[in-house]
């Protein structure tokens, strides 16, 4: 998921450097496999972080009756599955999805096995019902296996809130900030105690969590475009009310400015999928303790969060599926979250001692408590393969408007012009 | 010239009665007398069609269709080329490349020829200062982006940091259209004056001392003699560094792509709050590599190449008419 990729930027490239030596090693060890890892092995790629290695490992020792051969793909995964399955040789048998690269894949969904032939719906009950359809094509096969989910939350600085004379208790600030407005109002009396700080980092967070938990994206089922109603337009106000009332700080998620920040409270708010903690953490680690996990404003929404799929090429798609399921299983899922920060898609997960421990850079909340109620309510959207190619606009208009002073109502006509225009090209209607 | 004239392969009888012949055995007979000497020099030919030339012209194929990179090529004729004509994401791009070119080759290269003069006269280091100026050029393009990225930040890098020290606002370099441009340009700049200043070098050093003893005879003073020697005499020189740096500049894309290409919010290679440091390149890869629209990201490509032409011509043109 995005989080190495940040990360990787964080630690000067150096791991993108070591992820690309990675890469190569990894490719020439595939040479052995073959198309689909021969006719007893099955190759088996995902990039770093993207699954527990520790589970990997143990899966590779676990399932003896084929030769499974994990590898970690670095640089641009997308690119090099797509690349790799046109050529049509090497294909892994079993293959990571990113949750961003997820949609423009479905279209292609006979290149890959229907997990639903290999007794997966007995196991849908384990896994949240959003995502489980999220990795649905649309005439209902089953492509993508549910690796980990983005809840979205609200993570605020205890003692700057304090100061401001705003709630702390996580419950509490879930409580008065329900809602956009709620917690604008709380970010003007913010400004007012704590004149340096900003509740609101840059338009975009404010934006995108509102999109995320809409009832729709930018195009229905149909492939109708639909980003000029409502939902849309809603989402695209709160952004602009939030730099009308000088709550937003300008600052860009990832850069020096917005780590600083972080660690010296001018950005003592953040709205994001939970994934964005590790972030925080890395960005502000003098803080550690002050910080603490609320329901985002506006509703939960998902952003991110991947899959697994078993190629059409993969000599026995049987075993594969007895693996990725494994892999995914509830208990192996804790694991996940322990390793490498990967949020469970399974609710069951959710009560195990991996979760349930008090997290200190969160002063000792149990963060769980609000994540895991968040995960479950996040709506089902439907996400068109054409959805980031037409959302494109809206992004770019709303940083018009928020480093440029635009005209809002200007941008808002301009975007979805914008985005028909894209749309129309791609065959949406 | 009398140098090279030895390294000339010297006629052979084969091509001398060939040419008496039919053209076409002639050339086959000159193949195959010649075979070791082919076969040396083909690896580069394989690898460049293999690697070059095929990827080229498939793209001008690609730009006819439209083609997600894993399912069927469907056919469009023009239709790329029609929407790029009225994308305006597209013109801004190129506007946002002859911006970002502007402002970086005309001080690149003044800086670069002022260096060059100071090195050819400085007496002792010259050596250091040599590697001294080449070393950004040969630094890692990413390492350096990071590092800019961290100088030009708002509200804690040290720009904004000195213009708030002589009391004058802070510049919010890095959402800003133009202070995005000026960034990407520094960073153009800082990498590749070393390597002008090199090329300038060069040929200073190949101007005959006697033209500057003259000149001194004559009473020139140093500025003068700059102005009316060194300036006339390194015309071509500067003629090969103006066309080089339109050519590179023409297709700016890694300096973009990592200072504003991933900062974790916005859509990866949009160049940017605004597409303000999109250049045409960038959009070129954004369409075919994030976008997975191979077809209009080759349209893009080959309007760049046209771009490019259309400049390249320009110049010749310069030059050709000045010779005259």
């Amino acid at each position: 998921m995005e989080l190495s990729r940040r990360r990787a930027i964080h630690l000067g490239m150096l791991g993108t450097v070591g992820a690309m030596i990675g890469g190569t090693a990894a490719c020439s060890t595939s040479t052995s496999g073959g198309s689909g890892g021969g006719t007893n092995s099955i190759d088996f790629w995902y990039w770093q972080d993207g699954l527990s290695e520790k589970v990997v490992d143990d899966a590779v020792k676990r399932f003896t009756s084929v030769s499974l051969k994990p590898q970690q793909i670095g640089g641009d995964f997308r690119q090099k599955l797509t690349t790799t399955m046109a050529s049509g040789a090497f294909v892994p048998g079993i293959t990571g999805i990113k949750g961003e690269d997820f949609a423009s894949f479905t279209p292609q969904a006979d290149r890959f096995v229907n997990l639903l032939d290999h007794g997966a719906d007995k196991l849908a009950g384990q896994y949240l019902s959003w995502k489980w359809k999220k990795g649905m094509t649309k005439d209902g096969k089953l492509i993508g296996f549910p690796i980990d989910i983005g809840p979205t939350a609200h993570f605020y600085r205890r003692d700057i809130f304090a100061k401001a004379g705003l709630p702390t208790d996580p419950d509490k600030v879930g409580a008065q900030m329900s809602t956009w407005d709620d917690y604008f109002a709380a970010g003007v009396e913010l400004k007012k105690a704590v004149p340096t700080a900003h509740m609101v980092s840059e338009a975009w967070s404010v934006y995108n969590v509102a999109v995320s938990a809409a009832p729709a994206r930018y195009i229905d089922e149909n492939e109708h475009f639909i980003g000029d109603q409502d939902h849309i337009h809603t989402a695209w106000n709160y952004a602009i009310k939030a730099i009308r009332l000088g709550l937003d700080a300008k600052v860009q998620s990832g850069s020096t400015d917005w780590n600083a920040g972080l660690a010296n409270g001018s950005l003592p708010s953040q709205t994001g999928a939970a994934w964005g903690a590790a972030d925080i953490q890395s960005g502000a680690k003098n803080t550690s303790g002050n910080w603490g996990v609320a329901l985002s404003p506006g509703g939960s929404g998902n952003i991110g969060g991947s899959f697994l799929a078993i190629t059409k090429e993969c000599s026995k798609p049987d075993v594969a599926f007895e693996i990725i399921s494994w892999i995914l299983s509830p208990e192996n899922q804790a694991r996940g979250f322990t390793d490498s920060a990967l949020f469970p898609s399974t609710p069951a997960t959710y009560a195990m001692p991996a979760l349930t421990a008090p997290d200190p850079f969160f002063g000792g909340q149990v963060t769980i408590q609000v994540l895991g109620q968040a995960a479950q309510k996040i709506p089902v959207q439907y996400e068109s393969p054409n959805d980031q190619a037409v959302s494109a606009p809206y992004q770019n208009e709303l940083t018009n408007v928020e480093s440029n002073g635009k005209d809002p109502d200007a941008a808002w006509a301009d975007a979805i012009t914008e985005a028909k225009k894209i749309g129309q090209r791609l065959g949406v209607s | 010239m009398a140098v090279l004239r030895p390294a000339r392969p010297v006629p052979t009888p084969s091509m001398q009665t060939g040419a008496a012949g039919p053209g076409r055995a002639t050339g086959f007979r000159r193949v195959r007398s010649h075979w070791p000497q082919y076969l040396a020099i083909s690896p580069f030919y394989l690898l460049f069609s293999v690697f070059g030339l095929f990827p080229a012209l498939f793209s001008l194929y690609l730009a006819f269709h439209r083609w997600d990179g894993l399912g069927e090529m469907q056919f469009v004729g023009l239709k790329n080329f029609q929407y790029l004509l009225g994308d305006g994401t597209f013109w801004l791009a190129l506007r946002n490349t002859f911006i970002i070119w502007f402002l970086s080759t005309v001080p690149m290269l003044f800086v670069a020829l002022a260096i060059a003069a100071m090195l050819n006269s400085t007496v002792r280091f010259t050596a250091f200062y040599r590697i001294a100026y080449f070393i950004p050029n040969i630094t890692s393009l990413v390492a350096m982006a990071i590092f800019f990225g961290a100088v030009f930040s708002t509200n804690f890098g040290l720009v904004n940091v000195v213009l708030q020290a002589v009391h004058l606002p802070a510049v919010h370099w890095l959402t800003n259209p133009l202070g995005m441009k000026i960034v990407v340009a520094t960073v153009t700049t800082w990498q590749w004056t070393g390597y002008n200043t090199i090329i300038y070098l060069a040929g200073l050093q190949a101007i005959p001392s006697e033209v500057y003893e003259a000149a001194k005879v004559d009473g020139a003073g140093p500025i003068q003699t700059f102005v009316r020697i060194t300036i006339p005499l390194l015309r071509p020189i500067i003629l090969f560094t103006v066309v080089v740096s339109t050519i590179t500049g023409m297709q700016t894309f890694t300096e973009p792509q990592v200072l504003f290409g991933n900062n974790g919010t916005l859509t990866a290679n949009t160049g940017g709050a605004g597409h303000g440091a999109l250049t045409m390149v960038l959009y070129f890869y954004h369409q075919a590599f994030d976008n997975h629209d191979f077809g209009y990201g080759a349209a893009i490509a080959w309007a760049v190449f046209l771009v490019v032409m259309v400049f390249a011509a320009i110049n010749w043109r310069l030059v050709q008419r000045r010779e005259t």
